[in-house]
Formats: structure tokens, C-alpha cells, sequence
């Protein structure tokens, strides 16, 4: 089952990853609201976060999670979309985006324009 | 229309009124986008005798049409505006994530008017365009501008999604060393651009957004923009040293060929010179890569936690700052330089201006001319608490900061010594030593926006030799070189694209990708033309505020003075060698002027007589 790995370290920030997915998805348009992949920035350390299940309720228990030596809200790499995250929501049709592993085989779009090594398909 | 939004957004301080304007197709075919819009706009406008902090003058913020498609480094804003310190055209780069918000946020130009009443600031949040009160934020830092912004938008992820150009407190004050901070960086060549923000009382400009931008061969669009992906990755100079050290590896380069200044370009070869070698960069800082919108380089360094002093903030310094703040006043304490570079973002203090004004004090001050007494400032070569003290006082003009904060031009000018200032038409020069690279000096005496070398990007054939093999000492084929690469750099500001790409892709390489996107047949003379008329229109506006053919030349110091020691030993600018034939291929008269059948050719038209009726030479700060 192949799945994208993800390298905190390695993101530079530079989002080329949700206009790769926009233009793949969505013939002609680039706009990163539309991208099943989203960057966050947290301090000087950047989390690309991909579209997981949409869930319609949000969940009661937060957690922190401990990356490295400092302590991130859990909300930032959650990759659900809910109410109180309302990304990977399409803004005109208001239905929910989920990954799909697009693209030209072997990669999808997004780690065949990551440069930075941040994403990389593992096959396990 | 693909790439470009094709809209305007026209803000009136004065009136407080704002609207959107439709950008005539007609212009966007001459002129690209970017820079070259921006230029056309602010010259047909603006009276080019104004004065730079009157209500009269106009800021414009313009993105290219490549930026925010997903285009191979498609992320810079330029500003264009006349700048306070120099008193020419300004074309300055913003780098970072605003360039491509402004796009999605549906607007290729933001037109500021005006001069409001009491501090502002500009918001364009989701279509709603809103002057809002800043009096909370005046005097703030720019990092905490954009903090206190975020925190009051209440919707912490609309406040992620939130991209601010701001001024620090030295814009505030007016001093005309000021440059706008985005992102935490300053802009490229942005000298004098915070001051004309600040006449405006324009403390900020907040942009977010959610449209989207239109790529005309999608699939032809995705496969060229990988494939330039792979050839930046496989080249040496962007795949590894840009990528792991920033351009702060110049350093190294530099020095090796004596090209690096030491005490306001005194001196080329010092030593110690391992003090300020990359790899005691990286026992300084632990850095990080930080990249602008779609650029698969990254070549910014953010610091870490690894020195206390920075606490994680700020980027770590790079060939710029190194170079003019630190080596250029004599000082090669990296954590040092840092620091001050860290001074110069948050109080939005041009680095390469600044440094340019501290060394000129203190070489006044080496050779007896000022004093410590009528400085009222302690100014000495090597010592780093006169420097960060100098930039602190002269961001927010406390003390007696004044005489130093008007810039090194004004400064050397009070102590009848003109000659020790370092800089052209009123703006310090980069870090280059233009006696050992003759290229970049042609190229700095003739800028129409300033000594900056991104303007013309010489460097990667003169000193890297990229494509080309060319020998920095020798004039051969230099004036041909010059030009190209100025209008290679107008193109690439045009179209939003980043200059670093260039070492390790030929220009042509972009073409395919222009093309794909614009859904236009552009070759790459065509490309080049438009680049030679944006120069051409920058040239006839500084021509229109009183510059001429006399100030297209270097201090007297590089044409005079040989270099003393180093490398490069001996040499000497032979600028006024080469301007004779670089005119010759401008189409330009032998006094800097373009001729009637030259404007012809590129279809600009002059409104204005060419002959100014007063000259202005310097702007009143």
C-alpha cells in the first residue's frame, strides 16, 4: 500500500505542492484553496498536512503533540477536515476533498514537485 | 485571461476611497506585468519632479503574471515608486508569500494614493477592501505588526492564511533609508520605499485570498515546470551550495577573487577570513530552510534556537548583509551581523543603505573629518556596538541620529567629502568591488534603480561563469553583456520570477514555460525587447527627475585608487572605457539620452519634454 511520508525537517514552505494538486485536479486553475495538500506554519517550522476523511462533527479531545523539543496544537496536523477546520472544503460546492494518490505514476503530483525531499511515496 | 487577473485595485488615502480598475490589455502586452506595468504606470502618472514624501507621489505594488501559477519561482511583488533617497525610479523586489496572495486575493496591481489623515492600515481580507485605523500599531516592529494583526483577525486560521508588508519604525519617521519588510525580509533594492509608505501613514498592507488563477496548456504547463524542477536540482550551484548555505556562499567566492570590501571598500583581503566563512555560518546559526512561494530551491535561512541571542527569530544573515553590514564596517563577528541584520528587518532599515551609511561615518570619522562630538555617535571601524547602536538610533532618529539617518550621500556631502561616499546616485553600492568584476561596475554606474547587482545579474558569467566564460578583469564584450543581462533582469522582474534560477537554467529555458502559461508565442528576442523597453522607460523618467549622463559613473575611489592588495591587485574600473559603447548599443546619445528613432523602434512615446526645467539632485529628506 503505498502512502507519502512526511519530513517536518525538510519543508521549506513553499506550497508548490498545492498548486501541483490544484492544476492537476482541476484543469487550468491554480489556487491552493482548491489543493488536497495545505501548509502550515508554525514558528520557522512549516507542516504540509494532506486531506484525510471528512468528519462532520469536531472531536472533543485535543491533544498536544511533542515534535522535537517544542509542543504543536494537535488541530495543526490533523488531517481531518471539520467544522472548526474548515479546510480541504471546496469553497463554490461545499463538498469535502479527500487525497487520491494523483498524478502521473510512480508519484503523485505533489511529491513529483517537492524538491526538498519533504515528501517522498513510500511503498510498504 | 490566463496568468494575469487582469484587475486594479486604486486606493485613495486622502479620500479614503478605494475601487477597482480593469488593466488595459494593450499595456500588458508591451509591458509584461510587474516591474515593467508598474514602471509604465507610475511614469505616466506621476509628474517625475515630485517629491518622493508628498502626497502627490504613488506606491505601486504589482505582481508578474507568473506569479502564484505554479511557475518555477513565480512569487515576487515588485514595488515601484520614486524612492526618498536617491530620488530616482525604484523598482523593488518583494519576495516571500505576498506576491502570490495579492494574485489569489484577484488583484495583479494595488495603486496607493494619497496621504491619509492618521496611521492606516490597508486590508484586502476575501474581496473586502478596508482602510482600517493602525494608531494601536504605529511604532511597532514589523514582526510584531503582523503578530498583533493576526491576533486581532480572532479566526486563527484565516490569520494563517494572512500575508502583511509592513514598515518598521524607520519608514514611520521618514528616514530615507527605510525599506518595506514582508515575510520577515526586507525587499531587494527597496532603499527609500519605506519612507514613501510612511509619508502615506500607511502603517501596513494585509492581503488574503481565494481566487483562482487560470494556466492556459495545463498539461503541457505541469510537464515543463517539472522538467525545470529537475534541471534546477541537477545543476551544481542551485541544487547544492544555494540550497544548503543561501546565497551567503558567495562569500567565499567572493573573497577568493578579492572581490569582497572590507572598511568601505578600503580594502579587499584581510585576514581572518575564516570568521566569516559558511561553514562558521552554520556553527552560528542552525539554519533552516525556508523557501518563497513555489521555489523548489529554498535558499532562505531561518536561524534557530542554536543562539540564544535570536531566540528563533529572523533569517540568518546572507551575502548582503555579511558583506555590507558586517565586512564592509570592518566587522567579521558573524553573530554580530545577525544581529544587526536582525535590527535592520524589524525596524525596516535597508541593510546594504544602512551598512553603506555606517562605513561612510566611519571612515569620516578613521580619517579625522567627524568626530565622535559632531556625530554625536560613536563610529569606529570594527566595533559592533557602534554599529548596532548607529542602526538603532537611526531607525527611530533619537539621540542625534538625524545627520546619519539622511544617508551616506547627504552625510559625506555635509563634511565636504563627497568622495568617501560608496554608492551611485545617492544609494550605497551592494558588496561588490566594482575594480575587480567590470561588468557589474559598468552595470552599477549606469542602474536606473541603484548599484544593485540583481538588476543585471553579470555575476553568474563574470565570476561563476554558468554558461558563459567571461574574464572579470577584461572589458571585452562587457557593454553587450551589461545589456543583456539588464534586460534579461527587467523580464524576469516583469514576469515575477526569482533571478537565482539563472544559475543553473539559460533564460531560454523559461520560454516554454511562459508560453504554456500566458497562452502567448514568445521567443526569447521577443522577451528581451520588452526587457530593453522597460529600461528604456525607467531611463526616461530618471532623465524627466534630473538625472543625466554625469551620474552614470562609480566614486572616485574604483577609478582612481587601484586595489592595494588581495587577488586581485592592481585593478582598476575602466567604466568610463566601456559607457562610451554601451550607449552606442542602448540607442542612447553620447549624453545618456534615448534617441527619437530608438524610442520609435520600441514604441514609447515621451509626454513630457526631455530637458528638465530644474534639476534635482537631491531630494529633500
Amino acid at each position: 500500500m503505498p502512502r507519502i511520508k512526511i519530513d517536518h525537517d525538510k519543508c521549506t514552505g513553499c506550497r508548490h505542492c498545492e498548486i501541483a494538486c490544484s492544476l492537476n485536479h482541476v484543469t487550468g486553475i491554480a489556487n491552493p484553496r482548491r489543493a488536497r495538500i495545505r501548509v502550515f506554519r508554525e514558528g520557522s517550522v512549516f507542516f504540509p498536512v494532506i486531506a484525510g476523511p471528512f468528519v462532520d462533527a469536531a472531536c472533543t479531545s485535543k491533544l498536544d503533540i511533542k515534535v522535537g523539543d517544542r509542543l504543536y496544537d494537535m488541530c495543526l496536523l490533523c488531517r481531518a477536515s471539520c467544522p472548526q477546520k474548515s479546510f480541504f472544503i471546496e469553497a463554490e460546492t461545499g463538498f469535502p476533498l479527500k487525497c487520491d494518490f494523483c498524478g502521473i505514476p510512480p508519484n503523485p503530483s505533489c511529491v513529483r514537485w517537492c524538491n526538498s525531499g519533504a515528501l517522498e511515496l513510500l511503498d510498504d | 485571461m490566463y496568468g494575469w487577473t487582469g484587475r486594479c485595485l486604486r486606493v485613495n488615502l486622502s479620500e479614503n476611497k478605494h475601487w477597482v480598475e480593469e488593466i488595459d490589455p494593450k499595456l500588458l502586452d508591451k509591458f509584461l506585468g510587474g516591474r515593467g506595468l508598474g514602471v509604465k504606470v507610475y511614469s505616466d502618472e506621476v509628474d517625475p519632479q515630485t517629491d518622493p514624501l508628498g502626497p502627490e507621489n504613488k506606491l505601486i505594488f504589482v505582481s508578474g503574471p507568473m506569479v502564484g501559477t505554479g511557475a518555477v519561482t513565480g512569487a515576487s511583488c515588485n514595488v515601484v515608486t520614486k524612492s526618498a533617497l536617491s530620488g530616482t525610479i525604484a523598482c523593488a523586489k518583494m519576495r516571500g508569500h505576498f506576491g502570490a496572495e495579492l494574485k489569489f486575493a484577484g488583484f495583479d496591481m494595488i495603486i496607493i494614493e494619497g496621504r491619509a489623515e492618521s496611521p492606516v492600515i490597508l486590508s484586502i481580507l476575501d474581496d473586502k477592501v478596508r482602510v482600517r485605523p493602525a494608531l494601536e500599531y504605529w511604532g511597532r516592529t514589523t514582526s510584531e505588526t503582523e503578530e498583533v494583526f493576526k491576533k486581532n483577525l480572532d479566526d486563527e486560521w484565516a490569520a494563517r492564511e494572512t500575508y502583511l508588508v509592513s514598515i518598521g519604525p524607520a519608514g514611520e519617521k521618514l528616514v530615507p533609508l527605510a525599506n518595506i519588510v514582508n515575510d520577515g525580509f526586507l525587499s531587494v533594492g527597496g532603499a527609500g520605499i519605506g519612507a514613501v509608505m510612511g509619508s502615506k501613514n500607511l502603517k501596513a498592507i494585509a492581503v488574503k485570498g481565494s481566487h483562482s488563477l487560470l494556466v492556459a496548456d495545463s498539461d503541457r504547463f505541469v510537464r515543463v515546470v517539472t522538467t525545470l524542477i529537475n534541471k534546477l536540482n541537477s545543476a551544481p550551484f542551485t541544487s547544492r551550495s544555494m540550497t544548503v548555505w543561501g546565497p551567503a556562499f558567495l562569500v567565499d567566492v567572493c573573497f577568493q577573487k578579492g572581490i569582497l570590501p572590507y572598511r568601505n571598500f578600503q580594502v579587499a583581503a584581510f585576514s581572518g577570513s575564516k570568521d566569516i566563512q559558511i561553514e562558521t555560518l552554520s556553527n552560528v546559526f542552525a539554519l533552516r530552510s525556508s523557501g518563497c512561494f513555489a521555489c523548489p530551491i529554498g535558499c532562505i535561512k531561518k536561524t534557530d534556537m542554536k543562539n540564544p541571542l535570536f531566540k528563533g527569530i529572523g533569517v540568518a544573515p546572507t551575502y548582503l548583509p555579511i558583506g555590507a553590514l558586517g565586512l564592509n564596517c570592518g566587522i567579521r563577528d558573524l553573530t554580530a551581523i545577525g544581529m544587526a541584520n536582525i535590527i535592520c528587518a524589524e525596524m525596516g532599515l535597508d541593510s546594504v543603505a544602512a551598512g553603506g551609511t555606517v562605513a561612510t561615518g566611519m571612515e569620516l570619522v578613521e580619517r579625522g573629518i567627524a568626530d565622535r562630538d559632531t556625530l554625536k555617535l560613536e563610529l569606529r571601524f570594527g566595533h559592533e556596538e557602534d554599529l548596532l547602536q548607529a542602526l538603532t538610533l537611526m531607525a527611530t532618529k533619537k539621540g542625534h541620529a538625524e545627520r546619519i539617518g539622511k544617508g551616506g550621500q547627504a552625510l559625506a556631502q555635509e563634511y565636504g567629502q563627497p568622495k568617501r561616499f560608496m554608492g551611485v546616485k545617492g544609494i550605497p553600492m551592494a558588496p561588490f568591488d566594482p575594480r575587480c568584476i567590470q561588468g557589474m561596475g559598468l552595470h552599477f554606474a549606469v542602474s536606473n534603480c541603484g548599484p544593485h547587482h540583481l538588476y543585471a545579474y553579470t555575476f553568474i558569467e563574470e565570476v561563476l561563469n554558468v554558461h558563459e566564460q567571461f574574464d572579470p578583469w577584461d572589458t571585452e564584450g562587457k557593454p553587450e553583456l551589461v545589456k543583456r543581462c539588464q534586460d534579461m533582469a527587467a523580464v524576469i522582474d516583469c514576469l515575477g520570477l526569482c533571478n537565482w534560477p539563472l544559475m543553473g537554467l539559460k533564460f531560454n529555458n523559461f520560454v516554454p514555460m511562459i508560453n504554456s502559461c500566458l497562452s502567448t508565442d514568445y521567443r526569447v528576442d521577443d522577451l528581451l525587447r520588452i526587457g530593453e523597453r522597460i529600461w528604456n522607460q525607467e531611463r526616461l523618467f530618471n532623465i524627466r527627475a534630473g538625472f543625466d549622463h554625469t551620474h552614470d559613473t562609480l566614486p572616485e575611489r574604483f577609478l582612481r585608487e587601484p586595489i592595494q592588495d588581495g587577488p586581485a591587485q592592481g585593478q582598476i574600473s575602466k567604466v568610463d572605457e566601456m559607457l562610451p559603447r554601451y550607449y552606442d548599443l542602448r540607442g542612447w546619445s553620447d549624453r545618456g539620452e534615448p534617441l527619437p528613432e530608438t524610442l520609435k523602434a520600441l514604441e514609447l512615446t515621451t509626454p513630457f519634454s526631455l530637458n528638465p526645467k530644474s534639476k534635482i539632485q537631491n531630494p529633500k529628506s
